[in-house]
């Protein structure tokens, strides 16, 4: 639409009271998404945080343009959203990697599909595999990769073609504990050497306090918002200090209150 | 890592040979100690028949010059029959038009078996080689056309998302999305057409031709000849072997992200 106003951007993302309902399997309507605002700044790292099955992919699809709302309006850089596009970068909760595609390949695809020169692409692919930790994995195939790799490979993919704003659908969702610390620090150093707009879905509340500057916690299906909480500790952050301890304690428990 | 898989192929290799010896010795002892010495002949002398043919002649030409008859005229029909399958179908599972296009021709030519066809395909191209390279590309067009239809459609949703999402237009979602996805059930169709294909330029050759293997077993056996008529079936058996192992090998070859990287 031609008419929308064009104003400052005060806010990378915007979402304006938006609904999202499905055709359910029974006949009728299965509401999934019910009037949630929701804005991020520029640089902003904002974690959704929210029980299993109530929609946070769904969230994540409407934001990034791969489903379209039933109600409301998403705003990204002031311009209503319409369909995916390469400034909005998504990280699957199931990858979504192109099989037939090698690591370089996988993260050299958006640039490539851009036009940009073979060398050049390669070089830049070469700087987000090295950020991921999976140098020495450039030639092998997502068949050849463990879970984990996968997922870097994913978040290498979007990083390497570099979106004005990341979203992050539940990332570590499938890896071990063990894993899971790891990849998060890598994640918090790779976003504060290259800051971006991220929202980060997640259904595990340490690795939200551990990462977002700001939580927002979702109800169960439909989601709508519950609370918002800014978390302006310093980073990195320390697991075991009485703030991260006193946070945790008060999410989970107006988690535990609504179930 | 290397040893062991060179000593399985071995193992395959051997195992192979050893059946197919102990099938040799079991038909050379029944034709030797029982009656069924008087229907066909032993082992040795089809074998024997086999080597005279490759160096001397069957017919007008030795036995190779009879395979590769066979084969040039199955690799013609094939390679058309097989860009055309994969170029149709392909276009029917990326756009809604040409599927509803092609479709219902599709679906009443394809349960006509390719050997209905050879009479209509003597009327219109005669006797010559354009007959049974048409015949070949009817038994190789359909399964091609097939699978790489439903390759294209069933292309995961989730990766076209992903590829719109890194910037892929309508054009480079079809050439790196559609099209690999598809290439695995491509194959899975080239090699049924594949097979196809062999039957079929045998059963041309028995109708109506003056060279090729299909024609030495009916000379065979307006001769009476069973000698010929089995090293005939046992060089079928051998080419159609090797083409197989081929196509098994080029589908390794392309579709290796598929075979974790084997
Ligand atoms: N395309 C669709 N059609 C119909 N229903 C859908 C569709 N996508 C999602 N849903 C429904 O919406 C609800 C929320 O799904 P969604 O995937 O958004 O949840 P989620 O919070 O991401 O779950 P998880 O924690 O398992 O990742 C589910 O009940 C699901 O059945
Ligand atoms: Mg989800």
């Amino acid at each position: 639409m031609s008419l929308e106003p064009r104003r400052p951007v005060e806010h990378v993302i915007e979402c304006e009271n938006i609904g999202k309902s499905f055709p359910a399997p029974g006949g009728g309507r299965r509401e999934v998404v019910r009037g949630i605002t929701l804005r991020a700044r520029e640089n902003e790292f904002l974690a959704l945080f929210g029980p299993g099955q109530c929609g946070k992919t769904t969230l994540i699809n409407l934001i990034a343009g791969l489903d379209s709302v039933t109600s409301g309006r998403v705003l990204v850089n002031g311009e209503t959203v319409r369909e995916p596009g390469p400034e909005r970068g998504v990280v699957f909760q199931s990858t979504a990697i192109f099989p037939w595609l090698t690591t370089m390949g996988n993260v050299e695809y958006g640039p490539r599909m851009a036009g940009m020169g073979r060398a050049e692409r390669r070089r830049k692919a070469q700087r987000y595999i090295d950020l991921v930790g999976l140098r020495g994995f450039e030639n092998a195939f997502p068949v050849q990769l463990s879970g984990g790799m996968k997922q870097r490979v994913g978040i290498a993919r979007v990083y390497c073609n570099e979106p004005r704003v990341m979203l992050m659908d539940e990332p570590f969702g499938a890896l071990d504990a063990q894993t899971r610390y790891l990849m998060q620090e890598e994640l918090r150093r790779v976003w504060e050497a290259e800051k971006r707009t991220v929202v980060f879905v997640t259904n595990n509340i340490e690795e939200a306090i551990y990462l977002a500057d700001r939580i927002v916690v979702l109800s169960n299906c439909p989601a709508t918002i519950k609370r918002e909480y800014a978390i302006d500790l310093p980073r990195p952050r320390n697991y075991v200090s009485p703030e991260f301890l006193g946070l945790r304690k008060e999410i989970t428990s107006i988690m535990d209150s609504t179930l | 890592m290397m040893k062991i898989r060179l000593s399985r192929g071995m193992i395959d290799v051997l195992s192979g040979a050893a059946s197919i010896g102990c099938f040799l010795l079991l038909w050379l002892a029944l034709t030797r100690h029982t009656g069924l010495g008087e229907l066909i002949p032993g082992p040795d002398v089809v074998l024997a028949a086999l080597f005279k043919g490759l160096f001397g002649k069957v017919g007008r030409h030795g036995i190779l010059v009879h395979a590769g008859y066979s084969l040039a005229r199955v690799l013609a029909g094939f390679a058309i029959g097989g860009a055309a399958g994969v170029v149709i179908g392909l276009s029917m599972g990326w756009s809604r038009f040409a599927e509803a296009v092609f479709q219902p021709l599709y679906r009443v030519v394809r349960p006509i078996p390719p050997i209905a066809w050879i009479p209509i395909s003597i009327i219109w191209f005669g006797l010559g080689e354009s007959a049974k390279v048409f015949l070949i590309f009817l038994a190789s067009f359909a399964n091609v056309t097939l699978n790489a239809w439903s390759g294209a459609r069933d292309a995961d949703r989730q990766l076209i998302g992903a590829a719109r999402m890194l910037g892929a237009n309508q054009r480079q979602i079809f050439l790196t999305i559609v099209l690999p996805s598809a290439v695995p059930q491509i194959f899975a169709g080239l090699q049924v057409a594949m097979s196809n294909s062999w039957a079929t330029v045998l059963a041309a050759e028995m109708v109506r031709s003056s060279e090729g293997l299909g024609w030495m077993i009916v000379t065979g056996m307006s001769n009476n000849d069973i000698v010929q008529i089995l090293s005939g079936i046992v060089a079928i058996g051998v080419v159609g072997f090797v083409l197989s192992v081929a196509m098994r090998k080029a589908e390794a070859l392309l579709c290796r992200w598929n075979h974790g990287g084997r």
